[in-house]
């Protein structure tokens, strides 16, 4: 969620939760080293209460004065820490170990036996055992000390016995971390708002860097180019730096693409015109042919008929083969029918008999022929001119016609080289790339798709190459998606 | 306390003898302006500078007295029957309208394992001062008849004033103590903790009033005029202050009888120090 947030506002936050943090861990540190010196100090102190209490109740004890014993340790006591809340207890004991006076007689009656007796659950030692200061360490952390009262000469006159409860040890966390939380109280006031001027002057910059990063795709990379923004911050002079180059790649790779474009759109130009020229020039082999029929059987009827038809049909896919090509040309096509195969037979045929190679065909259609004509007539010359000259000298070409409710399917197979799938793909792909020998199949890939269809090598033991070509049939075609 | 060591001194005439009076805190606390404004009262009529010297126990002051470091003293009714024949009986007070007071027994607040003086045995007991009648004298006659004897305590101990006393059995320092029944009773007058949380188990009979004596001797001038200035005080408006502040009707001259009960108790007393 921090990271949603903008840096004016995360920059005091990040500042002010740091501090915080700090003080709180500054504060458990102290309060531990606070905790550990007020031990050592209450234990000093106490040390020395009972050094004095030792010394002044010394001739008290040897006047047997147990009132003035009893204000000692009361005026003393004070001193002692825990002492107002009932915490500490202290006592002058005599030599037997009993009470001869304490600060708090109601906690350690006059006349009570301490020394060898049990405190807290824990047995004392006895007097006689007791020959220099003991310092016993209670299960809560409190302790007892019982420190020797020795006249000069060193006879026992009595014990200082003082009994701290653990409580008067335990910090005082509230008191430890008022301080920290009145710092970091003020600490958060002084930097909220100075963090958010420090964010709002560090964002600056790179707000600055980030509207003018939008701008890019958006404008001219020119114009964009003479306005990125100077950084004095070395880091964001990189950045800078690097969205100046990156403008100027974009600038360069636009003025590539235009160059292309231009490229491609005169390649574009040049592909229509061999593809104009590549339809008309197919069925105009044939044309003269029949020309040439018509010249020397032209007195025969029938032949006359024929060839005139067959002129006409020509000419025909000619106009249809442009229409196709210049889409502002709108010509009614007629459906395939099975002579269709037998008119481009026969425009190939001269040049298959030039060449010695046996050009057989066959159909077997059996549902109506819905497919547009001029496709498949352009299709199917295609393909036998391309057989023709693949077949070799002397080698044959199979041509076969089929139809069925579902698909038109033209197959050709020849004697020549074998063309496998990859070398089709290569070839399809190399008639787009401007090869106007082949162009041919590349139409042929282009006419497949677009009208749902497919073109592809057919595996055959029987022929070196057999191609199939195939569109479904129907009367309407739906344009596929081709750009 | 020690403060009240220092004497308290009111300059009227310089060239003047100063009087010096001992006193113990057989009255009430350490109240030195008390004691500053009584010199003062004393001064001014008496023409010279008076000053109180105070001490824990009688018996310096009695030292005191018989080596003429003070001129008059503010002793017990115990110590002058055992010295009476040494001493003048300047003044006595008279508290409740009368020149005596009781010795009370006292135990903390609502323990009630002490109703008499047969509970105290084997008890911790404070006693005032050895020359208190309130204080020991009484109570030694007291123990004597209930037949508690000095080690069938578990502790004894003397506080070294009557205010101590309520002090260490309120403390529970001690169980039970033997008091001055006027210094008890001003102390609950005046709201004193000690004596609040403190309460009374037996009264003795009425016994002489502490009393102001000095030493016996040729006749002092200045003694004459002590003594009549204090006769005089409840006559005066300041005076009549002074005494409301010690919760006292006045002074009278007084007579050794107004002591006979103590000196009967002192007689029944083997360490009183006074014979039959």
């Amino acid at each position: 969620m921090l990271d949603r947030l903008p840096y004016r506002v995360q920059i005091p936050l990040g500042l002010s939760v740091a501090v915080v943090i700090a003080a709180l861990l500054v504060t458990a540190v102290a309060a531990r080293i606070s905790a550990r010196s007020a031990r050592q100090g209450t234990l000093a102190t106490v040390e020395r209460a009972v050094v004095l209490l030792a010394a002044q109740s010394r001739p008290l004890l040897l006047a047997d004065d147990t009132w003035r014993v009893f204000t000692l340790l009361r005026d003393t006591a004070a001193l002692l820490p825990g002492t107002q809340a009932g915490h500490t207890r202290a006592a002058i004991l005599d030599t037997e170990g009993q009470v001869f006076a304490a600060s708090d007689p109601s906690h350690l009656e006059t006349g009570r036996l301490v020394l060898g007796d049990e405190l807290h659950g824990r047995p004392l030692p006895k007097p006689a055992r007791i020959a220099s200061r003991v310092l016993l360490a209670r299960s809560d952390e409190g302790v007892t000390l019982i420190e020797p009262i020795r006249s000069e000469d060193g006879q026992g006159q009595g014990f200082v016995f003082v009994d701290i409860d653990g409580v008067v040890f335990a910090p005082a966390w509230a008191a430890l971390s008022q301080p920290a939380l009145f710092g970091s109280l003020l600490a958060v006031i002084v930097l909220v708002p100075a963090g958010w001027w420090i964010g709002r002057r560090m964002t600056r910059p790179v707000a600055s860097l980030a509207r003018f990063i939008e701008r890019i795709g958006r404008e001219d990379p020119a114009v964009l180019h003479a306005e990125v923004p100077r950084m004095a911050d070395p880091e964001l002079g990189r950045i800078a730096g690097a969205v100046d180059r990156l403008i100027g790649e974009m600038h360069d790779r636009q003025r590539a693409e235009h160059r292309a474009l231009s490229s491609e759109r005169m390649a574009a130009v040049g592909r229509l015109t061999a593809a104009v020229a590549h339809e008309i020039n197919n069925p105009l082999g044939g044309l003269l042919n029949a020309a040439q029929t018509l010249r020397l059987h032209g007195a025969n009827e029938r032949a006359r008929t024929q060839t005139l038809s067959l002129i006409e049909r020509g000419l025909k896919q000619i106009r249809t083969t442009v229409a196709a090509l210049v889409p502002q040309l709108r010509i009614e096509d007629r459906p395939l029918e099975e002579n269709d195969l037998a008119d481009v037979v026969t425009l190939v045929l001269s040049v298959a008999l030039r060449r010695g190679i046996d050009l057989r065909s066959h159909s077997e259609v059996v549902a109506p022929l819905r497919v547009p004509s001029t496709v498949m007539r352009q299709v199917m010359l295609n393909l036998l001119i391309n057989a023709v000259k693949a077949a070799g000298d002397k080698g044959w070409v199979e041509a076969g016609l089929t139809a069925d409710a579902h698909a038109v399917r033209f197959i050709v197979a020849n004697s020549g080289e074998r063309l496998d799938k990859e070398a089709l793909e290569s070839r399809v792909t190399a008639e787009s790339g401007n090869d106007p020998d082949g162009f041919g199949l590349w139409v042929c890939r282009e006419l497949a798709t677009q009208f749902s269809g497919g073109f592809t090598v057919v595996q055959s033991d029987r022929a070196a190459t057999e191609l199939l070509f195939w569109i479904p049939n129907r009367e309407r075609h739906e344009i596929a998606a081709v750009d | 306390m020690a403060a009240l060591a220092a004497p308290w001194t009111t300059i009227a005439n310089a060239q003047s003898e100063r009087l010096r009076i001992g006193l113990t805190h057989v009255m009430l606390a350490d109240q030195a302006a008390f004691l500053s404004h009584w010199a003062e009262y004393l001064s001014a009529r008496l023409k010279t500078a008076v000053a109180f010297v105070a001490r824990d126990d009688y018996q310096p002051l009695h030292d005191m007295l018989n080596s003429g470091q003070i001129d008059a003293l503010w002793t017990c009714g115990y110590p002058y029957v055992r010295w009476q024949s040494q001493l003048r009986l300047l003044a006595v007070p008279v508290y409740q309208g009368a020149p005596t007071y009781q010795s009370y027994l006292i135990r903390s607040k609502g323990d009630s394992t002490i109703r008499g003086w047969s509970d105290v045995r084997g008890k911790v007991f404070a006693y005032s001062d050895p020359l208190s009648n309130s204080g020991w004298l009484v109570a030694q006659g007291q123990l004597a008849e209930a037949g508690i004897g000095p080690h069938d305590f578990k502790r004894t101990f003397f506080a070294h004033g009557h205010r101590n006393v309520a002090e260490a059995v309120a403390a529970r320092l001690a169980q039970a103590g033997s008091i001055d029944g006027y210094v008890w009773e001003t102390m609950r007058k005046q709201g004193m903790s000690a004596a609040l949380q403190t309460e009374v188990v037996w009264k003795s009979r009425f016994h002489g009033f502490p009393p102001i004596v000095s030493v016996l001797g040729p006749s002092s001038l200045k003694l004459d005029q002590l003594q009549d200035t204090l006769l005089a005080m409840a006559q005066d408006k300041v005076g009549r202050e002074l005494l409301r502040t010690l919760n006292l009707d006045g002074f009278i001259a007084g007579s050794p009888a107004v002591f006979d009960s103590i000196r009967q108790l002192a007689r029944s007393v083997p360490a009183s120090g006074v014979g039959p």
